[in-house]
């Protein structure tokens, strides 16, 4: 449904998407995994043809998008990382003219609005004015305008940013269902690694423009996981022998596959530094270890946003 | 072509929830033309119109002023579209650019129709206003003056990146183009500069249009001139925004 090949794109001497390769198929969930900055939202924003890339080519349902993006927006469905809801207008009026202009007219507008509203929950407030809806339902509300005409192909750009847990739960409920019942193709962009594990999505680790990994959680974990044991001391951590890795002032992360036998050999080779010790976390292998071993670097949502440098 | 009408009509619902800007719009130059109405009676009148009452200036000339306080009403209409984060949700929608920034056009056409309309309304019902030109002629020099501020909040809409550069240049823009169009006072008791100049404003043409079938009683014919010259304004102005104008600009707005 979706291929994305060799996509660059700069802003300045920034490279914020640099050769990306990306395919997703029909009914699959497609999770890019990346912190703030890594590239998600100008490679989501290529693909609804809001952002022309350098270089590459990206299909959808294997028409180009670029040079004429008009040809594939029937297609898509485009849920942006920011609130996009028209606050004095009613739910209805909001999915009603995202309806209008994929042309949907008449009773079968009518049954689309029904429809995107049971699937969000939103029934009982179609004519209720935005702005009086909590957050969490505006959320929805932006997500189910995306939905209205039921797309192929359904970009949401970190759809949970703000919502509380339940929402974020009904959230991925639907987009699920989406994949599972209508064959909707979803790139789903996070940068919440807990997320990922409950769309049961494909991950595609993105970092600094750059796709690092791709596949299942449980491959990605199965090959670049590590467990580890980290000790936290009062002050700068002495030196420790082993697979250190130190990003943080006061912790040291020493990377294992047997936490228990680590902790003794690191603890007893402290000597008078074990009264500096302050605490020792054991760190399962998962997708923060993918992270930390594609790429040298801890995982933080913030690393440095698009949007600070003007280009998200 | 049913995009544009949708988008057109989505404007229209937005309006009808918040219409106090237009109604303001409406309001203040009914209550300027009570107060400068025998201003402009002395004026017109010393000006060779012997049997004018003052409101042939009045009533037009509110109509110029307070219409181009509106010309900023497109631009801020897709300004607004960032504010509420759904501008590039309409540009990822089927409509094209053309579509949406034609759709965009429709109320704020429609508002300055319906504010000419029921200030020439008021002007005949409360002041005594008598058309007795060309009813066509007034209707066509509405129509090109409504499509050159409309083509100039386009023009607005394609170099400001702030709400606020929209707000000023609408402000500011209306008042110095106004006066020097003659609206705040008839063209001849403007001083000699601001006569020169006059003629570059599409204030002025509209004014001059208006004068003609209020105060000459002209024919059609008559305000050719004017509407011919504010429309190729508006086309040149129309084709320098669309050149100009890059949808996937970020402007700064609130909702």
């Amino acid at each position: 449904m979706l291929g994305v090949e060799a996509v660059r794109k700069c802003y300045g001497s920034h490279q914020a998407l640099d050769g990306v390769d990306l395919t997703v198929e029909r009914g699959e969930i497609c999770a890019l995994l990346g912190p703030n900055g890594a590239g998600k939202t100008t490679l989501v924003s290529a693909i609804a043809g809001l952002r022309r890339p350098d270089s590459g080519t990206i299909t959808v349902d294997q028409r180009p998008v670029w040079p004429n993006p008009r040809s594939t927006r029937a297609l898509l469905g485009l849920a942006p990382q920011d609130l996009g809801v028209y606050l004095v207008l009613s739910v209805r009026e909001n999915l009603a003219l995202f309806g209008e202009l994929a042309g949907i007219k008449g009773q079968a507008l009518v049954r689309a609005i029904a429809d995107v509203a049971e699937n969000l929950e939103l029934t009982d407030m179609l004519d209720r004015q935005a702005r009086h809806l909590s957050g969490g339902e505006q959320r929805r509300v932006h997500t189910a305008m995306a939905l209205i005409h039921r797309p192929k192909l359904l970009l949401l750009d970190e759809p949970t940013t703000g919502v509380d847990v339940a929402t974020r739960g009904r959230l991925l409920d639907t987009v699920r269902r989406l994949a599972t019942n209508d064959g909707c193709a979803v790139v789903y962009s996070t940068h919440y690694l807990a997320e990922v594990a409950g769309l049961g999505a494909t991950v595609v680790i993105m970092d600094r423009g750059r796709v690092l990994a791709r596949g299942s959680l449980d491959s990605l974990i199965r090959q670049h996981g590590t467990a580890a044991v980290e000790f936290v001391f009062d002050g700068p951590p002495p030196a420790i022998n082993g697979n250190v890795t130190i990003d943080d002032p006061n912790r040291v992360r020493v990377a294992t596959t047997e936490p228990a036998a680590t902790v003794a050999n690191v603890v007893s080779a402290l000597g008078s530094e074990s009264v500096r010790l302050r605490a020792i976390d054991i760190v399962q292998a998962d997708l923060e270890s993918v992270f930390l071993t594609l790429t040298g670097r801890r995982y933080r949502a913030d690393y440095e946003t698009e949007a600070s440098r003007g280009d998200a | 072509m049913s995009r544009i009408w949708s988008i057109g009509r989505h404007d229209l619902r937005v309006l009808r929830r918040d219409p106090a800007f237009l109604v303001i719009m409406i309001a203040m130059p009914l209550v300027m033309m009570l107060f400068f109405k025998n201003t402009f009676r002395l004026s017109l009148r010393a000006a060779g119109y012997a049997q004018a009452s003052g409101v042939e200036q009045a009533v037009p000339g509110g109509v110029v002023m307070f219409s181009s306080f509106l010309m900023g009403n497109m631009a801020f209409s897709v300004f607004r579209e960032h504010g509420y984060g759904t501008w590039d949700r309409l540009r990822a929608s089927r409509a094209s650019t053309g579509e949406l920034l034609a759709g965009k056009c429709i109320v704020p056409i429609a508002t300055l129709a319906v504010q000419t309309i029921v200030l020439f309304l008021a002007g005949a019902a409360f002041f005594g206003l008598r058309v007795r030109g060309s009813l066509a002629g007034l209707f066509l020099v509405s129509v090109a003056y409504w499509c050159c501020l409309t083509a100039i909040g386009l023009v607005l809409l394609a170099i400001c990146r702030t709400i606020q550069q929209v707000n000023a240049a609408a402000n500011v823009g209306g008042m110095v183009l106004s006066g020097l169009g003659g609206a705040f006072t008839p063209i001849s008791d403007l001083p000699g500069w601001a006569r020169t100049i006059a003629p570059g404003t599409p204030h002025y043409w509209a004014m001059r249009g208006y004068r003609s079938i209020l105060l000459d009683n002209a024919s059609i014919g008559a305000v050719l001139l004017p509407s011919m010259v504010l429309l190729v304004v508006s086309a040149l102005l129309a084709g320098f925004a669309v050149y100009r104008f890059d949808a996937g600009d970020r402007k700064l707005s609130f909702a």
